[in-house]
């Protein structure tokens, strides 16, 4: 699961390291973006062990998202990431 | 027909449809029909899950093992659009020669905006989360449910109705919140089970009243990566008496916190997982009657139960072993309290422990041991040692 992680996050934009950086040039106040991948990592895991991306294919995917994002009760944010990534991923 | 005729009829056949097919539709528009395919919007997806097993049971020093039928639970999920979607579960279970069926959930989803859906069907109740998150067989980490869910458990399962509920980011922490209206449960008023009454029966559907239950859950997930999650359930409802009967006026609060908390530590090689949720069942007082020597004696009791469990599961997922990284460690505590008066006063703790097999994210093999001490309950008096040994084997799909 780790591999497919650190995999996944190499052929995407390291949106995390950017505005790490931002944010120690900056006196904003900002939030570090987690990315797809890492949501994935942190918010599949809760209820059941996360399941990998090649499981499902993308409409199978969409399907699940929606019934993961009620059942969850997750972020309209989170699961629109995690939904793109298990699509990229797959 | 001999076998060589059908067969050169198969190849004229096969011949005549290609030629048709490269006449009607050209090569190209072929290709781009391949190239292109478009899922429908309309997606269908069955999956469910089921589970089988052995089971070996020493009650009071009786014993008793058998193979558990298979149980299978059909999910079908449909998904009209990307906000409207209905999802239904359907459950078979062999109980004794019996073919046991039920239905779940059978309910209509639609995400009103980007905070807010609406459900409105037969739903599972996010009345703390073990429910609705964490029993089906491929999900519960152990093969048996903790003391106060499940038959004669003092927790909502689920109901009809319709509810509301969403998420919010807080900036890093997250919240969600589920609203409901349902048509609630029904009292157990004894004159069917005279050893059960004042037991709340959530597990009867059809509305017996003019009063609803009103219930809801509050979840905070205040560490920016989402691991521990807390979260407070309240259930009320006026009345759960038939409206013509003396217990139209038997009101029941119930509450629960639940906690869990899911995280990958480093040092300990694996993910560590809690989870635990309390259980408080508040019925107002009303009388029964027990019929003695054919003599109908009216009592009464305080009717509150509760009930708790917690439990801790570690998988060595970054060992170098293979083997290893597949394993789980589980550990479960749970009590059950009954009111005392109660034809089921109960006194119930139990210790289970597990060891599992994770062939796949959504199989596994649990193998266990759960030992109850019970006193009291409606089928014995004094106190009852039940211990057991399970096998079961989950799937999901
Ligand atoms: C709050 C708990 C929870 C979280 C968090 C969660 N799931 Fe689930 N998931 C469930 C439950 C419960 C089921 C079983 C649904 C059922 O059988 O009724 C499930 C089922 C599934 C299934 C089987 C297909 C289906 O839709 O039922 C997949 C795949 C899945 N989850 C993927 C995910 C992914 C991906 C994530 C991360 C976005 C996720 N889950 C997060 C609780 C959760």
């Amino acid at each position: 699961m780790a591999s497919i992680m650190v995999a996944c996050s190499s052929n995407k934009k390291p949106i995390a390291t950017d505005t790490a950086t931002e944010v120690a040039g900056s006196e904003v106040d900002f939030k570090i973006e987690k990315s797809g991948a890492q949501l994935w990592g942190e918010v599949c895991n809760r209820c059941h062990i996360a399941p990998s991306p090649a499981d499902y294919n993308d409409t199978d995917w969409e399907t699940i998202s929606l019934h993961m994002r009620v059942r969850a009760n997750l972020t309209e944010e989170e699961i629109t990431k995690i939904e793109t990534f298990l699509k990229s991923a797959n | 027909m001999g076998i060589d005729q059908l067969y050169q009829n198969l190849e004229k056949m096969k011949k005549l449809l290609m030629t048709l097919i490269i006449l009607g539709l050209g090569s190209s528009a072929l290709a781009q029909t391949y190239n292109t395919f478009e899922p429908s919007k309309t997606q269908f997806m069955l999956r469910g899950y089921g589970h089988t097993g052995f089971e070996y049971l020493d009650t009071g020093g009786e014993q008793e093992s058998t193979f558990l039928g298979a149980t299978f639970a059909p999910i079908f999920l449909y998904k009209h659009s990307d906000k409207l979607m209905f999802e239904a579960e359907l459950e078979f279970e062999l109980e004794g020669n019996e073919l046991k069926t039920g239905l779940e959930y059978a309910d209509v989803m639609y995400v009103l905006n980007k905070h807010m859906t609406v459900r409105a069907g037969k739903f599972l109740l996010p009345f703390g989360t073990f429910m609705e998150r964490l029993h089906p067989a491929w999900i519960n980490r152990l093969p048996s449910r903790p003391l106060g869910f499940g038959h004669d458990g003092i927790a909502p399962a689920s109901d009809i109705g319709v509810e509301l509920r969403g998420a919010f980011d807080l900036g890093g922490p997250k919240m969600n919140y589920a609203v409901y209206v349902t048509n609630g449960p029904r009292i157990k008023d004894g004159s069917e089970e005279p050893e059960e009454a004042g037991m709340l029966d959530f597990g009867y559907y059809e509305d017996v009243n003019l009063a609803k239950a009103l219930g809801g859950r509050i979840g905070l997930l205040p560490l920016s990566d989402s691991s521990m999650e807390w979260g407070i359930s309240a259930y009320t409802t006026n009345s759960t008496g038939a409206e013509d009967s003396d217990y139209k006026e038997v009101g029941a609060f119930l509450w629960a916190l639940d906690l869990s908390y899911v995280k990958s530590i480093t040092p300990l090689q694996g993910v560590v997982d809690i989870k635990a949720q309390y259980n408080s069942s508040n019925v107002d007082t009303a009388t029964y009657y027990e019929i003695e020597d054919g003599i109908s004696e009216p009592y009464s009791f305080d009717n509150q139960s509760s009930s708790f469990y917690t439990q801790l599961s570690y998988r060595p997922i970054m060992s170098g072993s293979d083997f290893i990284k597949q394993l789980e460690f589980v550990g479960r505590y749970s009590d059950f309290n009954a009111p005392e008066g109660a034809e089921w006063e109960e006194k119930s703790t139990q210790y289970a422990f597990g060891l599992n097999y994770w062939l796949s994210w959504r199989s596994v093999v649990k193998l266990s041991y759960q030992t109850t001490k019970m006193e009291g309950g409606h089928d014995s008096d004094g106190t009852t040692r039940t211990n057991g040994l399970f096998v079961h084997w989950a799937i999901g799909f």
